[in-house]
């Protein structure tokens, strides 16, 4: 087998959010306003419009936790804790760096905890309908982010024009069909990416925009193109499939996907907000009303805070036709009880209607769990 | 349980050729199962039960100087340790138990397994043996083995007590508390009310079943008559009892419930063995 080029060769090399943080300081340093988010529906191209970068504020680390447990309830996700606890300890980097903070209602506790942290930089929460096929759902989604650019016109004393608008929808359209057209390459078999990488790339696409991006992105396609011509492979032959799907996940929760690899199995999707998941579906160009064109394509996230959310499945459906699991482990982070109820509709559609192997995982950012998570990923591969 | 494995102690059966012994080993988080069986016939040679210890991989090293075997295969949290002490190969607890039902009741779908640290409900699919749906207890040692042993504990009684305690006792209140440590204040508070200790025995056993019974309806399938109930905690008659009442099915407790992950891995290791064989 052929030695395996990677895809980034660069100072960040395994360290994917050290890569980001650099990417928004060098941004910053040439002036441009640094603007916090905490979710996939913060349209960022109202940020890229502004000349502005947005940085990534969720969190994944267990150190924090406790410092955050001084203040809000243990029994709450671990997202909102550890994002809460890096603020309270300074510590956070990216928050360190923020200009203004957007927010949006998908979730009760990050909700609830925004209202914690307006002391510490301006913020916008934006307020996302939630029944997205409900009549107005998108005209007041649109609303809703008119409203967070008028936050940021005036925060920042600019203006974001409608050609502004287009030419970032535009860069946004270009780079997500990229990060789309790497993680197809999760469909080989043998595996000619591993999920190290498709996080490596979905993590340095979210803070990163124009032509220097694309060229990297291309480059990336270019060498998984290699990998198969040369069949230079990630994973064995016999190796299990997996696909991830729930939650968003990153730093201390990879011991999932961590375990997966030490059972021999590989990975194939990452099906997260910190995945695929931001980069699908494309937003119209040219359509005269760029916020509405924005409006259409957020509403369009499958997050199991909407109602129904057809989307989900919809998605999983595509995902499974076109990387074929043999298992799907749906990663709910505690306390998540959207994503953890939708399991209920998420199982049965994976394990009747695809006919594929289902495992939920619930856990947290801490490591208490470790031998239990091992059994049971080992049985559910075991079952496959 | 099937005949072959009855308490026959080291006494061999119909011999032909050359002996061929399967060692199974679950290393649970309480203690250790180990079984020796003969290939073909699944004759038991040796059958020992050991507190898990703080120095597992020397107990394990004991165990392999003290015995030999043509094919061990592991299971239980120790296996990753046991794998590299003793070799052969590993496989989940789920696996084993799964082996195991298929093996000596073929006819009964759904196994619940009260193990020292957690508690899994199966279920199999009786004509080919494949486990279809496993589910396992939260995080916590609420409806678990060693539950009980915090609250025998707790009232001053050695296990074997408070199952005979619940036996005699009515089921007139809950113990509401999932946690163990929170159940433990609320014994020791009902305790100082006046309340029987055979009441608070039978609450005990109540609120360990509601998990039992709530795990096992996530795997069970409609129109299953039984439940094979193993792992060390189906030894406690008085759950297997009330277990029967609150499901309405008949509960079957094999004869050595705490070794039913040891059997299945000794099983599967007859598998592995032949497997090996043929690709020679």
């Amino acid at each position: 087998m052929s030695q395996l080029t990677p895809l980034f060769t660069d100072d960040f090399a395994d360290f994917p959010l050290k890569r980001a943080l650099g990417q928004v300081a060098k941004r910053r340093d040439q002036g441009a306003k640094v603007v916090g988010a905490y979710c996939s529906y913060a349209p960022v191209e109202l940020i890229w419009a502004m000349g502005g970068v947005p940085a990534i504020l969720c969190a994944f680390s267990n150190v924090p936790i406790a410092k955050a447990e001084e203040t809000l309830p243990a029994n709450l996700c671990p997202l909102i804790k550890s994002s809460f606890g890096f603020i309270e300890l300074k510590t956070c980097p990216f928050f360190e760096l923020t200009d203004a903070v957007v927010g949006e209602t998908t979730c009760d506790g990050k909700k609830k905890m925004f209202e914690l942290i307006t002391k510490h930089r301006p913020l916008y929460v934006m307020d996302l309908p939630q029944c997205p096929t409900n009549e107005g759902a998108v005209e007041y989604w649109k609303h809703s982010i008119n409203g967070f650019k008028k936050f940021l016109e005036s925060e920042f004393d600019t203006t974001i024009t409608n050609e502004a608008l287009e030419e970032s929808i535009q860069a946004s359209n270009a780079k997500n069909s990229l990060v789309v057209e790497i993680f197809a390459f999760g469909a080989a078999k043998p595996s000619v990416i591993t999920w190290q990488e498709m996080y490596e790339v979905a993590t340095y696409a979210m803070v990163s925009s124009g032509s220097e991006t694309i060229a990297k992105l291309q480059e990336i396609v270019k060498t998984l193109s290699e990998r198969q011509e040369k069949g230079v492979f990630t994973s064995k032959e016999s190796a299990k499939r997996v696909l991830i799907t729930g939650c968003p996940i990153g730093g201390d929760v990879l011991k999932v996907l961590k375990l997966v690899d030490e059972e021999g199995a590989t990975i194939v999707g990452l099906d997260s907000c910190t995945g695929l998941k931001a980069y699908v579906g494309k937003i119209e160009e040219g359509s005269g009303d760029p916020l509405l064109a924005i409006a259409k394509r957020y509403l369009e996230i499958p997050c199991a805070c909407m109602t129904p959310n057809t989307g989900r499945t919809e998605t999983l459906e595509r995902l499974v036709a076109q990387l074929k699991p043999d298992l799907v482990i749906d990663l709910v982070l505690q306390s998540c009880h959207t994503y953890n109820v939708e399991a209920v509709k998420v199982e049965s559609y994976v394990r009747n209607d695809l006919g594929v192997n289902y495992l939920k995982v619930v856990t947290d950012f801490s490591a208490q769990d470790h031998g239990q998570l091992k059994t049971r990923i080992g049985a559910a591969l075991e079952m496959c | 349980m099937s005949r072959t494995l009855g308490p026959s102690g080291c006494k061999l059966g119909k011999r032909t050729g050359v002996l061929i012994k399967l060692a199974g080993i679950d290393i649970g988080s309480r203690s250790i199962e180990f079984v020796l069986m003969t290939s073909g016939t699944h004759e038991v040679l040796e059958r020992f039960q050991a507190e898990t210890s703080i120095d597992l991989a020397a107990q394990l090293r004991l165990i392999q100087k003290n015995h030999s075997w043509d094919s061990l295969v592991s299971t239980g949290y120790g296996r990753h340790l046991a794998l590299k002490v003793l070799g052969g190969e590993a496989i989940t607890e789920i696996k084993a138990y799964t082996r195991s039902a298929h093996h000596f009741h073929q006819d009964i779908a759904t196994v619940i397994d009260l193990g020292g640290q957690d508690t899994k409900a199966l279920l199999i699919d009786c004509k080919s043996g494949q486990l279809l749906k496993f589910e396992m207890n939260d995080k916590c040692s609420a409806g678990t083995g060693k539950f009980f042993e915090m609250m025998a504990a707790t009232l001053g009684l050695s296990l074997d007590e408070l199952v005979a305690a619940a036996l005699k006792g009515n089921k007139s209140f809950e113990i509401n508390s999932t946690c163990t440590v929170f159940a433990e204040s609320e014994v020791i508070s009902l305790l100082t009310s006046g309340i029987s200790v055979e009441d608070i025995a039978r609450a005990i056993h109540e609120s360990l079943l509601t998990k039992l019974v709530s795990l096992l309806a996530k795997v069970t399938t409609a129109g299953s008559s039984a439940v094979l109930f193993a792992g060390g905690g189906a030894k406690n008659s008085a759950l297997v009892t009330f277990l029967a009442q609150a499901l309405d099915k008949r509960v079957v407790v094999p004869e050595y419930p705490d070794f039913f992950g040891a059997y299945g891995a000794a099983l599967l290791s007859e598998e592995i063995l032949n497997k090996n064989t043929e690709a020679i």
